[in-house]
């Protein structure tokens, strides 16, 4: 069945077709539909789910990764300083192995306080051990969250899944989302079913206090799951595909890159606007292609080797900047092509939630193919900023 | 250098003996570091302190593992810990104990000083708080710094945080312990087995760290495993309750930290089980009755 939501409609539909049990939540822009339509189901008895409102977002995610250890289905939505606030409790989930979903609504982290789009609040979770997608559409954002679950739950993996979507540009916005069979969903996810739970019956110990013998076992247990979810994306991808007919590629989609020379990586909403800005200069003869970069946590550090091998040159949009010139992506990308000499130039667009234009990402292309030729250019470039920008 | 590990129980003052004794050496001159090793400590649990004195900055940053002599506060400690390992052969052993150095076994025969640091510090301190006691018989036996040094130290550091009198009292047992210390060379005939600990490969810890009831070479894991953890070693004095005084009010059954205090419904009476009580007086002094006296778990 389609219907005609926004991007948060679609993420809280995803989380009632996984049959979610437990949802601690607290409201921030851009996330707060997705709370609201999931308390509307909740209430309305759509969705057999615990939700709980909470004092804060640290508390939202502490409830979560206690709930989660009693062996609960659970997820929740943040955004911004709410993911800034639960940071702490990130640290605690991840390397518990608990499994948890949280959508993160693209916000910008002041002061000075925005309420748009930027990604500088997500790529300061990079080191949590959670996962972290990031998603160009309502159906992807609504596909993912069921995706997603599947991940975290894979026994390979057990790690936390943050799918991102644009605030605003995907929150807000209304567009045609296929809602998937329940049964489908159903046979696709099966019930969460952990070997140890925090059960009266069969008592255990979750995150009790663990000293120097211990930790860098743990950090590298942690650090081997998430390697295996690379491996497992690609085997959740293909399945989803082969049941629901929608690809998304896995760690990485690709747009145009058979005969490409000159790759632009993009990430969210601003992949799905370049995709009309490839078939425009396609049409004008020049072979450029996009790679779609999903998943920042695993970094598909292999599969941009290989897929760039071909190229000249490569341009890197980054949303968010890392103060140690350029973007996280940047540099990122940069540490997976080390020993491969093409160019590679970063593209700083779309902060503070400033539109990210078709004419700024054709600029993009436009640098990144001077490169290609030889020219010497910058090699971090500011696009549409006032003062000196490209 | 000159590399020191003490060997405490949390309360007793390791870290602050380490500390001190570094003032002491930098007073003379020298530079020193001294630094704690805490695991999950709490008062009783064995705890580690480290010195480093030399006339240059010292930069190394690590634990001690060979160190020129070994400060041990508590001679309970003895019995679980082989605390002369790594020991230099010309090392030193200053220990607290009512024996004389010959009569101390330490599976190693070596060069010792020894106090009874509890029954000075008890004297003059009134509290079986034995660090600045044993820095008088580090001073005695080592020589590295002079007993007028560390009478300065300790004046200084505890004086600073607890008053001029209580950093004089503790000056003066040092001064009692320098000259009380008896030197001479210990016994080497126990050998001690080290303590099995489970430590797992990262492939062989349980999925982020979580634990069910299990049992390994090493012992018990998991829920439950603290009951192989007994500590009564740990006391230097015992509650030993009066029942004719004592009025069933449950207030050290309720203020006790380690729960060792036991409810025995059919008879309304109470016991206290020795194995988990570390002796820290805490039902004594919140008995509203006075109940409860601290009496000598050990001399």
């Amino acid at each position: 069945m389609k219907r005609v939501i926004t991007g948060d409609h679609a993420v809280a539909m995803g989380a009632k077709l996984c049959r979610v049990e437990v949802v601690p939540a607290y409201p921030i822009t851009p996330q707060t539909l997705i709370i609201e339509h999931i308390a509307d189901f909740v209430n309305d008895g759509e969705m057999d789910a615990k939700f709980l409102t909470m004092e804060s977002e640290h508390s939202v995610m502490s409830a979560a990764a206690a709930a989660s250890a009693a062996g609960a289905r659970v997820f929740t939505a943040t955004s911004s300083q709410g993911l800034a606030f639960m940071h702490e409790m990130l640290y605690a989930t991840a390397p518990l192995r608990l499994p948890v979903v949280m959508a993160n609504a693209s916000r910008t982290l002041g002061g000075p306080p925005g309420i748009w789009c930027e990604y500088n609040d997500s790529m300061g979770a990079r080191d949590s051990g959670w996962l972290q997608v990031y998603v160009e559409d309502n159906q992807e954002a609504l596909d993912m969250i069921i995706q997603s679950y599947r991940i975290a739950e894979d026994k390979r993996v057990l790690l936390p899944v943050m799918p991102c979507l644009d605030g605003f540009v995907l929150t807000h916005t209304v567009e045609p989302v296929e809602i998937p069979q329940q049964e489908d969903v159903d046979s696709f996810l099966p019930p969460y079913s952990p070997d140890i739970t925090l059960d009266p019956a069969r008592p255990a110990m979750i995150g009790t206090f663990m000293p120097a013998e211990y930790i860098m076992e743990l950090r590298r247990q942690t650090a081997l799951a998430m390697e295996s979810a690379k491996k497992v994306i690609g085997e959740i991808n293909d399945e989803f595909a082969r049941r629901f007919g929608r690809n998304y590629g896995g760690l990485i989609d690709m747009y145009r890159m058979e005969d490409a020379e000159v790759a632009l990586i993009t990430m969210g909403t601003v992949t799905s606007t370049s995709r009309e800005v490839v078939d425009d200069l396609r049409k004008a003869g020049k072979k450029v292609g996009i790679i779609k970069l999903r998943f920042f946590r695993p970094f598909p550090s292999e599969d941009l080797h290989k897929v760039l091998s071909g190229v000249s040159a490569v341009g890197v949009f980054d949303r968010s900047i890392s103060y140690h010139g350029g973007g996280p992506v940047f540099n990122e990308v940069r540490s997976a092509l080390y020993g491969n000499s093409l160019p590679i130039i970063n593209h700083l667009a779309g902060i503070g939630g400033r539109d990210v234009t078709k004419e700024q990402i054709m600029k993009m292309f436009d640098v990144t193919i001077k490169a290609a030729k030889g020219e010497k250019m910058n090699l971090i470039n500011w696009h549409n900023t006032r003062g000196e920008s490209v | 250098m000159f590399e020191v590990r003490f060997h405490g129980r949390g309360g007793q003052g390791a870290v602050m003996a380490a500390q001190t004794l570094a003032e002491a050496a930098v007073i003379e001159g020298n530079y020193a570091v001294a630094f704690p090793f805490f695991g999950a400590e709490r008062r009783g649990a064995p705890v580690l302190a480290f010195t480093r004195i030399d006339p240059e900055k010292i930069y190394s940053k690590t634990q001690v593992y060979a160190p020129d002599c070994v400060v041990v506060l508590d001679d309970s400690l003895l019995d679980t810990i082989d605390v002369v390992a790594g020991l230099k052969p010309e090392g030193t052993v200053v220990i607290n104990s009512k024996d004389k150095p010959e009569d101390i076994d330490l599976g190693k025969e070596i060069r010792t000083g020894a106090i009874n640091a509890t029954s000075v510090a008890l004297e003059i301190l009134k509290a079986p708080i034995t660090n600045t006691t044993i820095l008088g018989a580090f001073a005695k036996v080592t020589g590295v710094v002079k007993i007028e040094s560390l009478e300065e130290a300790i004046k200084r550091r505890f004086g600073e945080k607890l008053g001029k009198i209580v950093g004089e009292r503790n000056a003066l047992a040092a001064r009692t312990a320098y000259e009380k210390t008896a030197i001479g060379r210990s016994k080497g005939i126990k050998k001690l087995e080290p303590k099995k600990q489970w430590l797992p490969a990262y492939q062989e810890l349980p999925v982020g760290g979580a634990l069910v009831e299990g049992k390994t070479e090493a012992g018990l894991i998991g829920p439950g495993s603290f009951i192989e953890n007994k500590v009564m070693g740990w006391a230097t004095f015992r509650p030993v309750r009066d029942r004719e005084k004592c009025t069933m009010c449950l207030l050290c059954w309720f203020y006790c930290p380690e729960g060792t205090i036991v409810r025995i419904s059919d008879r309304g009476d109470l016991m206290t089980n020795y194995d988990y009580c570390k002796g820290c007086g805490i039902c004594a002094n919140e008995c509203p009755v006075d109940a409860i006296k601290m009496v000598r778990a050990r001399v």
